[in-house]
């Protein structure tokens, strides 16, 4: 009899969970439903910039979707936020599960390797067929900044993804203390342009303002104090030998005229006299002119950038915006490119273009195509430039007053399109992997640089170093490329 | 006949779900390691074993230091817990008043999500000297916080089998005049012989797979010094393009390694009866 009522007592509880669940799914299908009322086309969207991170993102992305839906009454937005640190993970997830978003954000990290998968859809009948449009609808490739429209296409043009943004690696100076010694120091007070009084501009930074490597160590040193134990009070410039930090390496090859990869990402280019003087430079500003703060994990450049105690970092020139926000509004900084080392011409640095892409499963092309034109117009730069004050891939948004405002209101700006425009391209061949193989390389050097140097290391000498994380870069080149002429036999097969 | 079908249907949920989502991936796995396989477009030709011979053999394979590293934190967490766990549960058996009070205290971290104390300990160890900034203390800080993570939960194992010792054979060794530490070498350490093993055993396994720590704290450095296995295999699986045969073979050498490992563990303190009731 017991047994019975527990018997009972169990089948109810599976009822109710039962119950509940399926109400739950009613709940969020009848959500789902009321949201999009009176829209038939689904579009899925996927990007990173989280408005959990700020909530300007929010702000963006509202309108964008707001403008979209007001032209496209039959279509319904839904934007999924995926962290950028899991986004591979979870496109693979989506992909495997057959429910890929129709459009994404795609950084120049995976591009290359979603197209040769064959997951992403080529886009030249459809930028051939807006051929017509004119204006800031236009979508082509003069267009855009040439950097913005190098990582989007294969070597034999095929074109699979629109520029979204332009972003590139710059030095991001403190004019605060700048301007401080400035007041001393002919030289420092030199890196600023001339007002038409003759008096200089304390709001922004000449783009050459620091002519070679010579130069950035003097400034750098000038600008470092020491605290009467001898530490670093007010560092000069900030390097961080951990992780993504020791990857700051590449700007500095690129300033003395080396590249990380060839163009086929076949063989690591870094292992040469120039690669070793690219290090050695990072390494001696640290261990032998002492002008940065501690080698700390645990602290960003960023971090102590902010805090004020940091003369220079390096970092992208997305990040202003982000120093506005965690400074409380503080915006008296500038930004330049990298100084030419003795092997380089001219201000360097690695600007890439992150795109909008549609997934080769997209079930809803025209909508998705629409979205693509929108975002990518002049009128979707200018709305990133109005909420999130980014630059943009676009040549015709600096000829727009929205930018002169812009660059009025923030002069940090002022200097980015020729920084962007400054740039090599930015590796693009399995990015992750071969940092995994690279980076532990460059950190040992930066940590251990004075035994390196001294002989008693872990490795006989720089270049050393060097070669052997090229040999390890060139063997994940090698599989990835092998990999890639699977993936082309498989759709040769799929097709046939 | 329904008496004997009637366990049967009792775990078969549990069976089909352990099926399921564990076994039929595993076999995956295994199909996976004797494949090319991307995460994003399946498989793409049969390798055979040429991914294990890669992990066991090539230059750029960082299996056998990742396996090192791996080892070393065993050890360490191991003995952590052991000189951790077993202190504490004889001391919190003592306690005359709010044991149960101790014993939640000691037993938070485990139920605290792992990457929650990852982020607490990575701020932490940067307080107390920079311990992950140096290859030498960083696999040893990981194990530290892993031994604190791990104590409390084990600490309760060890109670729940200190409870179960007889009183009266620590009344008989008192009339015999024996001191505390002969007491718990002769009578608490061989009775509390199942449980050390089974806190022995559980705690290399987890040792074996530590993950969120490394991930988050040190992504394997400084200078790979705390790589481990885990870390490769993700990495492999998710960040390089079509290594997932790759990593699903590592996968299984760690699978075989661990399964060697308990093996022995098992044989060297076989379980058997250390007295009569």
């Amino acid at each position: 009899m017991r047994a019975r009522y527990r018997t009972l007592a169990g089948c109810l509880a599976l009822l109710l969970v039962a119950v509940l669940a399926g109400l739950r799914s009613g709940m969020a299908r009848a959500w789902v439903e009321t949201s999009g009322a009176g829209r038939p086309v689904e579009l899925r969207v996927w990007d990173w910039w989280s408005p959990s991170g700020n909530e300007e993102y929010g702000a963006y992305f509202a309108e964008v979707e707001r403008l979209f839906e007001e032209r496209h009454p039959e279509v319904d937005v839904i934007l999924q936020i995926v962290p950028f640190g899991n986004y591979v993970q979870k496109l693979a997830t989506a992909m495997v599960g057959q429910t890929p978003p129709d459009v994404f954000q795609s950084s120049v990290y995976w591009a290359e390797g979603f197209y040769q998968r064959g997951m992403l859809r080529p886009l030249d009948d459809l930028l051939q067929q807006a051929g017509a449009d004119t204006g800031g609808m236009r979508l082509a490739e003069e267009i855009f900044l040439p950097p913005a429209w190098r990582h989007n296409h294969t070597p034999e043009g095929v074109v699979f993804g629109i520029p979204q943004i332009i972003d590139a690696q710059c030095l991001i100076w403190n004019l605060d203390l700048l301007q401080r010694a400035a007041a001393e120091d002919a030289e420092i007070r030199g890196m600023f342009p001339l007002l038409a009084d003759g008096s200089p501009d304390y709001e922004r930074l000449r783009f050459d303002a620091v002519q070679d490597w010579e130069h950035f160590r003097r400034i750098v040193r000038k600008l470092t104090t020491y605290r009467p134990d001898g530490s670093v009070d007010q560092a000069g410039f900030v390097i961080n030998a951990y992780s993504g930090g020791a990857g700051m390496f590449p700007p500095w090859l690129a300033a003395n005229g080396g590249r990380f990869q060839d163009e086929e990402g076949k063989r690591a280019l870094f292992a040469n006299p120039g690669g070793a003087e690219a290090l050695e430079f990072m390494a001696r500003l640290y261990w032998e002119d002492r002008v940065c703060p501690p080698f700390r994990r645990q602290i960003a450049d960023a971090e102590v950038f902010e805090g004020g105690k940091v003369a220079c970092m390096a970092a992208g020139t997305w990040s202003g915006k982000d120093i506005i926000r965690d400074t409380l509004g503080w915006k008296h900084f500038a930004k330049t490119a990298f100084p030419p080392g003795p092997r380089g011409t001219g201000q360097k640095t690695l600007t890439w273009g992150n795109m909008l892409v549609i997934s080769q499963r997209c079930e809803h092309l025209e909508a998705a195509w629409e979205y693509v034109r929108l975002v990518c117009s002049l009128e979707g730069n200018l709305l990133r430039l109005k909420h999130l004050g980014y630059n943009g891939p676009r040549l015709d948004l600096y000829q727009t007053p929205q930018w002169q405002e812009a660059v009025k209101a923030r002069p940090y700006l002022s200097n980015i399109k020729q920084i962007c425009l400054a740039g090599d391209k930015l590796r693009h061949t399995e990015i992750i992997a071969t940092d995994h193989q690279a980076n532990p390389v460059f950190e040992t050097l930066l940590l251990r640089y004075p035994d390196i140097a001294a002989g008693n290391g872990p490795y006989p000498s720089v270049q050393a170093a060097l070669e052997e994380a090229a040999r390890n870069v060139d063997q994940v080149y090698r599989r990835y490329h092998e990999q890639a002429g699977r993936w082309l036999e498989q759709r040769a097969g799929a097709v046939q | 006949m329904k008496k004997s079908l009637a366990p049967y249907l009792y775990i078969a949920p549990a069976f089909a779900a352990a099926l399921v989502f564990s076994l039929v991936s595993m076999g995956i796995s295994l199909w996976a390691s004797l494949h090319h396989f991307d995460a994003f477009a399946g498989a793409a030709g049969y390798a055979g074993l040429d991914n294990y011979r890669r992990a066991l053999g090539e230059a750029d394979s960082h299996f056998w230091l990742a396996l090192g590293h791996t080892a070393l934190y065993v050890v360490l967490s191991a003995a952590g817990v052991l000189l951790t766990a077993l202190p504490l549960a004889l001391v919190c058996q003592r306690v005359r008043w709010g044991q149960a009070l101790f014993r939640t205290l000691y037993f938070l971290p485990s139920i605290t999500p792992g990457v929650v104390l990852a982020l607490v300990f990575y701020h932490l160890f940067g307080v107390w000297g920079n311990l992950l900034d140096d290859r030498r203390t960083a696999l040893p800080a990981l194990a530290l916080m892993g031994v604190w993570a791990g104590a409390g939960y084990n600490m309760v194992l060890f109670l729940a089998g200190l409870t179960e010792i007889p009183q009266h054979l620590y009344d008989a060794a008192r009339v015999d005049g024996a001191g505390p530490w002969q007491q718990f070498w002769h009578i608490t350490l061989p009775m509390l012989r199942n449980t050390l093993v089974f806190v022995v055993v559980m705690t290399i396994i987890g040792a074996f797979q530590v993950f969120t720590s490394v991930y988050i704290m040190t992504s394997g450095g400084p200078e790979r010094s705390t790589e481990v296995i885990t870390y490769t295999i993700f990495l492999n699986a998710f960040a390089v393009a079509g290594q997932m045969g790759y990593a699903s073979a590592v996968a299984w050498l760690l699978f075989g390694v661990v399964a060697v490992f308990v093996f022995i563990q098992m044989r060297l303190f076989r379980s058997r009866k250390v007295y009569d009731e």
